[in-house]
This record gives C-alpha cells, sequence and structure tokens, in this order.
C-alpha cells in the first residue's frame, strides 16, 4: 500500500516536472519575441490598475476593457494591484514578458511628478516602457467652500491669513499644482495631505480646509450644487466641461498641471504587436459607449500615440523639476 | 420632501424579476464573501462585470444584494473559521468563535442574520426620512473630531479581550506601530520600510488579521492538546433559541443606533461602531467577563452595528457623493456605470434613482435575512468536519485569499509571518484582538493628529474648543477618569462604613 | 468531545477551558517577551530620531513612531517589572515542533507560487497537513490533497478568474 502510494507521488512529481517545462495552459509561460509577434493575442491580455477598484483609473480602465477585449477576440481581465500610487504595478510590469499580454493603465503623475518626491530607485520612468497609446486627461480645479464668497485668485491673496490647503497626497498633480499657485500668486499657504480626492474635498466642505485642488470629475458635483466655488483650473486651456472657470495661466500665474493616462506595455514588446494593440484601443475609443463614460466623467480624450505620450511625459517632469528648484518648492517634505 | 416617489419606487423594485435578481446577488454575494480575503469590497468588486449587462435599476437592486451578501460572508468566516474578512467584523471574532467552539455556531449566525437585518433596515429607515438632514452633520467631522474619536477606540481597545490589561496594551501598542509602516503620506518619507517597495503603501489589514486569528489558531492547535479543536464540536442547535433572542435584543437595539451614527462619518465609521457596540455591550453588561467566552450580546451587538453602519454610509455618498470606505467606493464606480451619479443633487433631480437604490437597499436586506437562516445550516456543517482535514483547507483558503487581496504573491508571505507572530503570542498569554484593533485605527489616528496640528499651528487646545471635538474629548475623560472616580468613591464609602462602625 | 462539553454557563465554560489549558510556562516567559518588546520599542524610538521628528506645528515622519516606541518601552518595562503576577503564558511542549512542520509548509507555498503556481505546493502542503500533522490515512491525504487543489482552481482561477499564479 505504501509503496504503492509513494511510487505514485514520484510519478505525478516527475509529470509535474514535465509540464512545469511545457507550462501549458497557465499564467507562468515564457516565450521569444518572434513568436510572441505571431501568436499575439495568445490568450487573455491582462490589464494591470496600479489603484483600488473604484478610483477613476480602475474605471478607466474597466471602460475600455470590454470593448478592447472585443476587437481583439480576447478576455482582458483587469487586474488592480495598488501600490505607492502605481509604483508597485509598474515596477511588475517592467519585468513582465514582453509579449502584448500584460498591460497596465500607467497615470502621468506617478511618471512626472511622483518622481519629484521619492527617491531615485523607487521613481518610474515614463522610458522604461512602450506606451501603447494615451487616453485621456482629467483636469485639477482648485475649489473653495462657498460660504467663503472667494472666486479669484485675488481673493484668497486678501483673505488676511494663511489659507489651509488640501492635497490629496504626496506627490500628487494636486500637490504640486497647488504648492506652485500659492508660491508664484505669493499667498501664504498650509499644506494639509489627505488620502485622495474625496477626503480632501470633504475637508473643504466642512471648511477645515480653506481650499483643496481635486480633480474635475470629483468636484463637479458639489460644484454644480453650488457648495463648492471653482477658482481656477490647472490645464493648458479651459476646461470643455467648466468653460467659464478660468485657467491659472490665464490668471497669470504660470501653473500647468494636468492628470493624464496612458496604455504601458513593457519595455522590448515588438511593433507589431503595439500597433496591434493601438489599433484595438482606437476602435474602442470609437465606440459610443466609451465616448459616453468620458462624457459622464468629464473626461478630455487624449488619445495620441505612445510617441506623444513619452514626450508630453517628459517635457512635464522636466519643467516641474525646473520650476520646483525655482521655488525652492520640496514635494517630498524635507526628505 | 416627496415620498410619493419612495412608494412608486417599491413597486419597480418588487416585480419578481428584479427580486430574482437580487436574490442571485445575495446569494453569490454571500458565497464568494466567505472567502477569507476577498473582503466585501473586493466581492463587489469582483462581482461587479455580472451587474453591468441588466437593466439599470435592476443591476443597482442586484448591487444591493450582493453587498449585503458580502458583509454577511466576512460574518460567517468570522465565526466558523477565526477568519475576519474586513476590520469592521474583527470583533466578531471574539465571541463568535468562543460560540462556535461550544457547538453554537448555529446561535451565532442566526443572530448575526437578525441583528444585521434589525440594523440594516433601522439604518435604512433612518437614512429614508433623515438622509439630507444628518449629511450636514457629517461634514461638521473633520480631522481633530477624528483625532479624538480614534483615540478613544484606542482606548475601548483595551477593555475589549478577555486577558491582561497591561498586556492588551503592550500588543495595542504593536497595532500601532504596524500601522506607520509605509511610506508617510506627509512627507513621502519611507518608515519601517526595509526598502521594500511593497511595503511603501503600508501592511495590509488582511494578512495581518488572517495571520494572527487565523492561522495563529490553527498553529496553535496542531500541538494537539485533549483534542480540543480536533473534535468536531457538538451542534447544540442550529438557530438561536428564544431566550437567546431575548437575551441579544438589547445588544441589537442599541447597535442599531450606535452603527447607525458612527456610520455616517466618512472614513472608518463601520470599524469604530463594531468596536463601539462591543465595548459599550461589555462595559453594561452585569456579566462583562462572559465576553470573549461566548456572549452572545458580543456577536448581536457589532454585527448589527457594522451592518448598520454599512447602510448609513450610504448616507454621504447618496447625499454628498462622498465615499465613506472601500466598499462604498466601488459601489460609486458601479452606481457610476449605471448612470447614476450619487452627490448633492440626486435626491432634487434625480429623485427615482435615489429612492430605487434605497428601495433595492430594503430589498437586500429583507433577502438577505430569509436566506441566511436555512444557509446557516450548511454553513455550520463545515464545522462538523474533522479539523485535521478543516486545517489545511482552511491553511489553503488563508494562503490563496491572502494573494487575492491585492494580487501580491508577498501578502501571503505575510500572512505566514503574522500566522507565526500569532501562535507566538497566544504562547506567550498576550491577546491578538488588541493589536490589531489598534492597527486598523493606528493611521486614522496618526493622520488626523497630524493635520489637526497642521490646521492649529501645533496649538492643542483647539482640540477643545471645537464643539464637536470638544464634547468628544469629555467623553474621553469620563471613559479614562470613571474608573478612577469609581474607586475613590467606593473607598470614601468603605471609610465612610468603617467610620460609622467605629 | 468529552461529555463535560455539555457545560452551558459561561463560568462552567471557564472552568472548563482552564481545566484543558497546557502547562504555564511561569512568568520568566511573560518578562522575557516584554523584553524582547522594550528592546524592540527602543529601536523604534532611535529610528524615529532619524526619520526626523519635526515640530509642533509641523510634525514630521518620526514624530507619531517615536511616541509610539515610547508608550511600548514604558508599557513593557512595567509588564516585565510586575511578571511574577502573570502565569498566562504556556510552555513549548514536545509536540511544538510540529507547529514549526505546518508553518514551513507554508512558508514553502510562498516562497514558490510565483515560480510554479499553487496547484504543486497547495497539494505538497495539504498532504503534509493530512498526513503527517492531522495523521489521516494515505489513501484520504492522498485524494484530499489532490481534491482540495481541484476545488481551489474551480473556485478561484475558473470561476472567479484571479490571477493567482497557476501551472495549468
Amino acid at each position: 500500500m505504501t509503496t504503492t502510494f509513494r511510487r505514485l507521488g514520484a510519478v505525478s512529481a516527475t509529470a509535474g516536472l514535465v509540464l512545469l517545462t511545457a507550462a501549458c495552459g497557465g499564467n507562468l509561460g515564457s516565450k521569444s519575441a518572434e513568436e510572441a509577434a505571431e501568436n499575439f493575442p495568445d490568450g487573455p491580455v491582462t490589464l494591470t490598475i496600479g489603484q483600488d477598484p473604484g478610483g477613476s483609473t480602475d474605471l478607466i480602465g474597466r471602460a475600455l476593457a470590454g470593448p478592447v477585449s472585443d476587437d481583439l477576440g480576447v478576455s482582458m481581465p483587469v487586474v488592480n494591484r495598488p501600490g505607492a500610487n502605481g509604483a508597485l504595478a509598474a515596477k511588475e510590469l517592467e519585468s513582465a514578458e514582453a509579449d502584448g499580454q500584460s498591460l497596465m493603465v500607467i497615470n502621468m503623475s506617478l511618471a512626472a511628478i511622483t518622481p519629484l518626491a521619492v527617491s531615485e530607485d523607487q521613481a518610474v520612468d515614463v522610458n522604461d516602457f512602450e506606451i501603447v497609446t494615451g487616453i485621456s486627461t482629467d483636469d485639477y480645479v482648485l475649489v473653495t467652500n462657498a460660504d467663503n464668497g472667494w472666486s479669484t485668485i485675488d481673493d484668497l491673496k486678501n483673505a488676511g491669513k494663511t489659507l489651509s490647503y488640501a492635497t490629496t497626497g504626496v506627490g500628487t498633480g494636486s500637490q504640486l499644482s497647488s504648492e506652485l499657485l500659492f508660491k508664484l500668486a505669493e499667498i501664504p499657504g498650509k499644506a494639509v495631505p489627505f488620502d485622495g480626492g474625496a477626503p480632501a474635498l470633504t475637508a473643504v466642505l466642512g471648511n477645515q480646509a480653506d481650499v483643496a485642488s481635486v480633480q474635475l470629475g470629483e468636484a463637479m458635483p458639489q460644484i454644480e450644487a453650488g457648495k463648492v466655488t471653482p477658482i481656477v483650473t490647472f490645464a493648458k486651456e479651459r476646461n470643455q466641461y467648466l468653460d467659464d472657470v478660468p485657467t491659472a495661466v490665464e490668471s497669470g500665474y504660470e501653473v500647468e498641471v494636468q492628470q493624464a493616462r496612458a496604455i504601458a506595455a513593457p519595455k522590448g514588446t515588438p511593433q507589431e504587436i503595439l500597433d496591434e494593440l493601438k489599433a484595438a484601443f482606437d476602435a474602442a475609443f470609437e465606440t459610443q459607449a466609451y465616448q459616453d463614460f468620458n462624457t459622464d466623467n468629464l473626461l478630455t480624450p487624449n488619445e495620441v500615440s505612445g510617441d506623444e505620450v513619452v514626450e508630453q511625459w517628459t517635457t512635464a517632469l522636466d519643467r516641474y523639476r525646473e520650476l520646483t528648484e525655482e521655488y525652492d518648492i520640496d514635494l517630498g517634505g524635507g526628505q | 420632501m416627496d415620498y410619493s416617489s419612495v412608494i412608486q419606487g417599491f413597486s419597480v423594485v418588487l416585480q419578481p424579476e428584479n427580486l430574482l435578481y437580487c436574490f442571485i446577488g445575495v446569494l453569490v454575494g454571500m458565497l464568494v464573501g466567505v472567502l477569507p480575503g476577498l473582503g466585501p469590497a473586493a466581492t463587489v468588486a469582483i462581482l461587479l462585470p455580472i451587474t453591468l449587462n441588466v437593466e439599470p435599476v435592476t443591476a443597482i437592486i442586484m448591487l444591493a444584494g450582493i453587498f449585503y451578501g458580502a458583509q454577511y460572508g466576512g460574518t460567517i468566516t468570522s465565526v466558523l473559521l477565526r477568519l475576519p474578512g474586513e476590520a469592521s467584523s474583527v470583533v466578531t471574532v471574539f465571541d463568535g468563535y468562543a460560540m462556535a467552539r461550544d457547538g453554537r455556531a448555529g446561535s451565532a449566525l442566526g443572530i448575526a442574520a437578525i441583528g444585521s437585518f434589525v440594523g440594516g433596515t433601522v439604518s435604512i429607515v433612518a437614512l429614508t426620512f433623515f438622509a439630507p438632514f444628518v449629511a450636514r452633520f457629517a461634514l461638521d467631522f473633520g480631522p481633530p473630531e477624528y483625532a479624538v474619536l480614534a483615540l478613544l477606540g484606542i482606548l475601548l481597545v483595551a477593555s475589549v479581550g478577555s486577558g491582561s490589561r497591561l498586556k492588551a496594551l503592550v500588543a495595542a501598542g504593536l497595532g500601532l506601530l504596524l500601522a506607520t509602516v509605509g511610506r508617510d503620506g506627509f512627507t513621502g518619507a519611507e518608515r519601517f520600510t526595509f526598502d521594500s517597495l511593497a511595503l511603501t503603501d503600508g501592511i495590509d489589514f488582511v494578512p495581518i488579521a488572517m495571520g494572527l486569528f487565523g492561522l495563529g489558531e490553527i498553529l496553535y492547535n496542531l500541538e494537539d492538546r485533549s483534542g480540543r479543536a480536533t473534535a468536531p464540536p457538538k451542534m447544540v442547535r442550529a438557530l438561536p433559541s428564544k431566550d437567546e433572542v431575548k437575551q441579544s435584543s438589547g445588544a441589537i437595539g442599541r447597535g442599531s443606533v450606535i452603527g447607525f451614527l458612527l456610520g455616517i462619518l466618512p472614513g472608518g465609521g463601520a470599524v469604530l461602531s463594531s468596536m463601539a457596540a462591543y465595548a459599550y455591550e461589555k462595559k453594561r453588561s452585569k456579566h462583562p467577563e462572559r465576553f470573549g467566552q461566548g456572549a452572545i450580546e458580543g456577536v448581536a451587538a457589532p454585527e448589527t452595528a457594522n451592518n448598520a453602519a454599512a447602510t448609513s454610509s450610504f448616507i454621504p455618498l447618496l447625499t454628498l457623493g462622498i465615499p465613506a470606505n472601500a466598499t462604498i467606493a466601488v459601489i460609486f464606480g458601479a452606481l457610476l456605470i449605471q448612470g447614476v451619479t450619487p452627490g448633492p443633487q440626486l435626491i432634487t433631480e434625480h429623485p427615482d434613482l435615489f429612492w430605487g437604490v434605497v428601495n433595492s437597499m430594503y430589498v437586500g436586506n429583507i433577502l438577505l435575512l430569509i436566506m441566511s437562516i436555512p444557509l446557516i445550516g450548511i454553513f455550520v456543517r463545515i464545522l462538523r468536519v474533522r479539523g485535521t482535514i478543516l486545517a489545511p483547507i482552511t491553511v489553503l483558503i488563508t494562503l490563496i485569499g491572502a494573494y487575492t487581496v491585492a494580487n501580491s504573491v508577498f501578502d501571503i508571505m505575510l500572512v505566514c509571518v503574522f500566522g507565526a507572530l500569532g501562535y507566538l503570542m497566544k504562547k506567550f498569554g498576550f491577546e491578538p484582538g488588541p493589536l490589531v484593533l489598534a492597527f486598523v485605527l493606528g493611521s486614522l489616528l496618526e493622520s488626523a493628529l497630524r493635520r489637526s496640528l497642521i490646521l492649529f499651528d501645533g496649538d492643542p487646545s483647539g482640540f477643545v474648543t471645537r464643539p464637536i471635538s470638544g464634547v468628544l474629548v469629555l467623553a474621553l475623560v469620563i471613559v479614562v477618569a470613571a474608573p478612577a472616580l469609581r474607586a475613590l468613591m467606593t473607598r470614601r464609602q468603605n471609610r465612610a462604613k468603617n467610620e460609622e462602625l467605629v | 468531545m468529552s461529555a463535560s462539553h455539555e457545560a452551558r454557563t459561561p463560568e462552567e465554560l471557564a472552568e472548563q477551558w482552564e481545566a484543558e489549558k497546557p502547562p504555564a510556562a511561569g512568568p520568566l516567559s511573560t518578562a522575557a517577551a516584554a523584553a524582547v518588546v522594550v528592546l524592540l520599542g527602543a529601536a523604534v524610538m532611535v529610528a524615529s530620531f532619524r526619520l526626523g521628528v519635526g515640530s509642533v506645528q509641523q510634525p514630521g515622519a518620526g514624530l507619531w513612531p517615536l511616541m509610539i516606541g515610547a508608550f511600548l518601552v514604558v508599557s513593557s518595562t512595567v509588564l516585565v517589572l510586575t511578571a511574577r503576577r502573570f502565569d498566562d503564558a504556556e510552555r513549548f511542549v514536545s509536540s511544538s515542533w510540529l507547529v514549526l512542520v505546518g508553518l514551513g509548509t507554508m512558508v514553502l507555498f510562498a516562497l514558490v507560487v510565483g515560480t510554479i503556481g499553487f496547484e504543486i505546493p497547495g497539494a505538497v502542503l495539504a498532504f503534509v497537513w493530512l498526513r503527517f500533522l492531522g495523521k489521516e490515512s494515505w489513501r484520504l491525504s492522498t485524494i484530499g490533497a489532490v481534491a482540495m487543489v481541484v476545488a481551489f482552481y474551480l473556485i478561484f482561477v475558473l470561476a472567479l478568474q484571479t490571477p493567482i499564479p497557476h501551472l495549468f
């Protein structure tokens, strides 16, 4: 009896090893670039989100996964891998197989702002990835509680006190945009970091903080309800959904900060695969459902090529680095 | 307010097709929520796709079903396997598992279902009538109020559990320490991460709770003394007896109120509510020593409170557009996909959608009660499996469950580490409960405290001068001073008696 | 379970559990554990200063950990000093090494799951727990181990489509 089972054990162990080398059907395989390009898509294409489920990056990823998977003809599971504002997911993607089967939604702030706040080995460089396509941009808007009666930057200047500004966290566009604006406009202020847009906005609604820079999608319901007043947006141009609010640049302060998102693949993914993916995403961008999604979430399409995304983000990082050095702003709080 | 749309909403919700979807939602939510690691937030996220292909109203009703089912699923594992799926059912473990060990798992699960139903319903009724009013009060809770509230919660921690107070305090200190691991949200500095990127967001609650409670207990039982844990406990009954229901009715009533009030607060409300309800029951009980040894009120109070809180946390979402916790954030996303934008305008501009969401919660809650009662028997049967067979199943569920929280192999290692720590703590006479609870509140306390100090320019008197935090500080002082005062009083009384005698 | 398990009142239960308790390890064990925590607290305090304590107006990253470190040092020092009063620690017994074996299978699982998937380490773990830690029969252990892995595969890979590393 005992021997039979020992033998069985040996057999199954060998079988295991054989299967291991063949790597059949599992999610652990590896293959060469040419093979990958020929067979693409070979099974499900995983789309990783570096944030928790429910956030705007997650929603965008899930809105795209459906139509893209229809176009590619394979399933596209969306996997949340939250951690370090997406850096964890990015580091994992870097070491993933460059066969187009693993992609992620990457945030501009991770590549263009966070590097200014964290140590070098934790910074994510957009050049370490192949960018498949840009997706959309999301504007930051500076809001204040409507009860304060402030509606312009001059009102803030004349408030006559040190203003507290709520940010959505360290190394975010929210922090950078408000730090820059307060410095450039010479408004005395102190930063109060929160964990994300909702609590920062709540602090303004509850009058615990004077102003907050948050993403437009989050602030819009409160703006429409008249609970908070938008003061400026931080994009280059006025936002299409809020076109009566001036940009910071129009108000005379060179502060241009945006959140943008793109699809990233591991470095070295063959061009054929990238092209095929780009075509699939372009098809998804064309669908009515996705366009409605953009409108519902106040997102501005930025469906540019990967090279353009890299160009946009690298320029932004350089500019932010210059500005923070020039105005002696330390996003990392004294690190 | 115009309530005709409320009535109208019900006729939609009660259509057989919608009821069927809600039924499926509760069932699937419960089955997936029972898997440790898959707490309510993850369960709802995983099941989200199945709601996308149905009509919006139906989808929302189904979501409500999934939501309640997932909430209850976490209770089942807390009671049966000592694996809390989320922070708000940690305290359920104390008495729930003790009851299960004693063959009263059916009573524990039954009273949890009844309590959840009552708490949820009380909250929905209150939500129906007072939502816009209470929403305003939630906004007055800023960093200073949270700081005091969290501190109050942590002081209550010491009274939770049954071991020595001093050891509980040390364990709570360790919990606070573990909560500081990760990138500091204020300065970006890496704290105790040992250069590991996997630790930059800190340690997740799930590996800590599953490791300390679940694996710790299983490892401890491997020492196999007197067959206590390996023999299947004898089932006393599948449902709570009349006496047990009677015994817990007060706890359920108080739990509903505590849960409703604390659940409105964005951030940590549900966790605080279950702890507060438990601590309060223990405090007012004539036999506080029964708590932790299988007191049915110790299950009824927190389970009622966390479901009441889970329901009332819809208030800030529906009226302010603020998701109060991770689960609600996922629901927020799901509602957006269905074309419902939660926020201050929802109730005025789309009353039909607003009431659709509220009414589907009534239905989800009722279906949960109807379905959980017969299912309890099936779940309890799990316990009758021999311990030697149940143990590896639980270990594998825990390891795989730990992975699914953040899809991270690192978390599997963490859960092993905390399993070992849980075993050692048990050997050295430390309760894991205070550690886990302090861990849960630790980051809330720290960030609220630091935000307050920044806002007050370092002047601590701000905590007292703000009206709500002032009242909370007073409560804090009473909690700390009451035992001391009582001791003083008895001493004086004794002295008076002695003098009389003389 | 024994007939005494019919004990229903909490007092009886507490008594019964008390009787089933393993041998106590004495106060020295509590003192040793507390001493470890004292050292940990001290180390945390040192590390906190290095992180930067900041000021009350602008608290630094180290302020809160410093407070916790101090709290740990104080509370566990009291514990060391009053250890005589504690008898709730348990001695390690001969079967304690089984715990190490059990823990070993889990760590093994964690170490290899990323490279070879969960099926093989999962089956090994289940088999060791059933056969060697649980003293089940060879037959039941083998069938049980395979059945568990198959069930988990069906639930987590096929039904829920979680990305848990899997070989098949």
